[in-house]
């Protein structure tokens, strides 16, 4: 069944063809990575998909539902979670509150504006297990914007998951790791992938890290889709490899 | 909490000690206090920076001056009816003023104020023009209830209203609500990628921030016994804005303080000069060079307190 529909969708900045009719499907389960060279679009696939910029064409299914002309904070709260390709968090707040704030935002709780002891412990016990699957309990006390880079990733991740997404989107995890942060990350994804039954949509542009995690890859160039399949497929496409692999299979 | 018992304790038995001049200081103190920690939901919370509070403030004022000069309504009916009105008049403001972030929203705020600044000179039958509202009564209730009309009596009734703000206040930012406040102030991009409205968010606290505002505006009124234009000067929300920063912005008692603070610089350095704002000046700098936490930061510090 597919969980997420992209139909001929479009992006034009201008003269700039961001994104370039883009149909594609993601079905419930899958892991999916989309690759390209940088300005290939898959940024600006993004924020299309989570409603952050709109699309100029074409339409976004999401659970069978048409969510094109729903705003960000919407798709979200249907069951899209991202991550961003710069880390994004709240500094100043303990990873666990970071976590605790990502899973309350699915609870009807969310606009209590009283205080109390338990009025935070659905959401508290959902990010504290997020945390832990992502490995960072040990951290939990610690500011967020303390921890390692290569933590503070995996936190982005934990805040996702926290939130018990239907479609986990993130951009880029392993963007400026060093080679042993991005290995350590790698497998920590890869075990929860495993796990969870997740549906993951992928930016990423480590060959490695594509190959390990995706079961499907989609290559993007110039904004449009030139290939499309299981890793071996694309890694023995020869328009993907003139366009971008270079040599690399 | 039982900081807080012992505190409004204390404050409750200053009426047995103060000379009257001291009482009308201190009743005149927790009122800016109060409108100090309306202005810290703000600021301090959800890093909305509004330069015009003074807005809020003058509103309530003359909301409540026209209650109790027009009409019979007891005194605590007609300052709870004010501050109410003026939260519900900022539900409009917050919608306007959100549409934009950063120091354009501040614009707007401040556009706000001296919006209702030229209103409140040409809008002579309900404001006074620049003559203001004279002779502001203390109404009594029914049953003959007149408590509140003495010098002590206002002050409790003052001293109710910000313990009871306080207590609102501080169960909202511990609340759900609150987190998302401190969602918005760290790095609102992400709070709106997590789901949340944050817009929705922005106008509540700007109507909950206003509406007390508005509850301290509503009180000054029959303090002083006048209401005038200066109530809704940007010079106010200046005055307000430097309390919430030398208090210690994010932490609600601390603007209080820094209430206090002001007051009492005022007093002290007018008594020598009437250059008494250029010295109070260098004070502010001060504080923000090498106390940015503020009074009540460096009062944690100190001893080793939890942040309330």
């Amino acid at each position: 069944m597919a969980l997420l529909e992209l139909d001929d969708l479009t992006k034009r900045y201008g003269g700039i063809v961001a994104v370039d009719h883009v149909t594609m499907r993601i079905d419930a389960g899958e892991v999916r990575a989309v690759i390209g060279p940088n300005g290939a679009g898959k940024t600006s696939l993004f924020h299309l998909i989570t409603g952050v910029v709109k699309a100029t064409e074409g339409s976004v299914r999401f659970a069978d539902q048409d969510v094109s002309a729903l705003p960000a904070h919407v798709r979200c709260q249907r069951g899209m979670s991202r991550t961003f390709q710069l880390t994004s968090l709240f500094p100043e707040m303990s990873a666990r509150d970071n976590t605790r704030l990502a899973a309350q935002a699915r609870e009807g709780k969310r606009w209590l504006p009283l205080g109390g002891s338990g009025v935070f412990h659905g959401a508290a016990q959902r990010g504290d297990a997020a945390l832990e699957r992502l490995g960072l309990t040990h951290v939990a006390d610690r500011p967020a914007g303390l921890l390692s880079h290569g933590d503070q990733r995996l936190l982005e991740v934990a805040m996702a998951l926290a939130q018990q997404p239907r479609l986990l989107l993130l951009d880029e995890p392993t963007q400026g790791l060093s080679v042993e942060e991005t290995a350590q990350a790698v497998e920590v994804l890869a075990s929860l992938f495993a796990s969870a039954g997740l549906t993951v949509l992928l930016v990423e542009h480590d060959m490695e890290v594509v190959f390990r995690l995706a079961h499907k890859i989609t290559v993007l160039h110039r904004g449009s889709v030139i290939a499309d399949g299981d890793p071996e497929t694309v890694k023995a496409d020869e328009s993907v490899q003139n366009a971008y692999l270079g040599g690399f299979a | 909490m039982r900081f807080l018992i012992a505190v409004a304790a204390l404050l409750a038995l200053l009426p047995f000690g103060l000379p009257p001049y001291a009482m009308t200081l201190l009743t005149e103190a927790l009122i800016l206090g109060l409108f100090a920690m309306s202005l810290d939901l703000m600021v301090g919370y959800a890093r909305l920076i509004s330069f015009g509070h003074a807005a809020a403030y003058g509103f309530g004022a003359y909301a409540s001056g026209n209650f109790l000069l027009h009409t019979s309504m007891p005194l605590p009916c007609a300052v709870l009816l004010a501050g109410l009105l003026g939260g519900l008049v900022a539900i409009g403001v917050g919608w306007v003023c959100t549409q934009a972030t950063g120091v354009s929203f501040s614009m707007l705020t401040l556009a706000y104020a001296q919006l209702l600044y030229a209103v409140a000179f040409k809008w002579t039958p309900v404001t006074g023009a620049s003559d203001g509202l004279a002779g502001i009564p203390r109404n009594p209730g029914p049953f003959g209830v007149t408590w509140w009309s003495t010098k002590a009596g206002f002050y409790y009734l003052t001293l109710a209203c910000l313990l009871g703000t306080f207590v609102f206040c501080r169960e909202l930012v511990r609340s759900p609500f609150g987190a998302v406040l401190r969602g918005i102030r760290e790095n609102e991009a992400k709070t709106i990628a997590l789901g949340y409205n944050t817009r929705r968010y922005k106008i509540a606290i700007v109507a909950i921030s206003f509406g007390f505002a508005g509850l301290a505006g509503a009180l000054y009124a029959p303090f002083a016994g006048f209401a005038n234009t200066e109530l809704l000067f940007w010079l106010l929300s200046g005055q307000v804005l430097i309390m919430v920063i030398v208090g210690g912005a994010g932490t609600l008692i601390g603007p209080v303080l820094g209430a206090v603070f002001f007051l009492y610089m005022q007093q002290q350095l007018s008594s020598y000069t009437d250059s008494w704002a250029l010295f109070f000046g260098v004070i502010f700098v001060l504080f923000v060079l090498f106390m940015p936490e503020g009074i009540w930061g460096l009062i944690l510090s100190r001893f080793g307190k939890k942040a309330a």
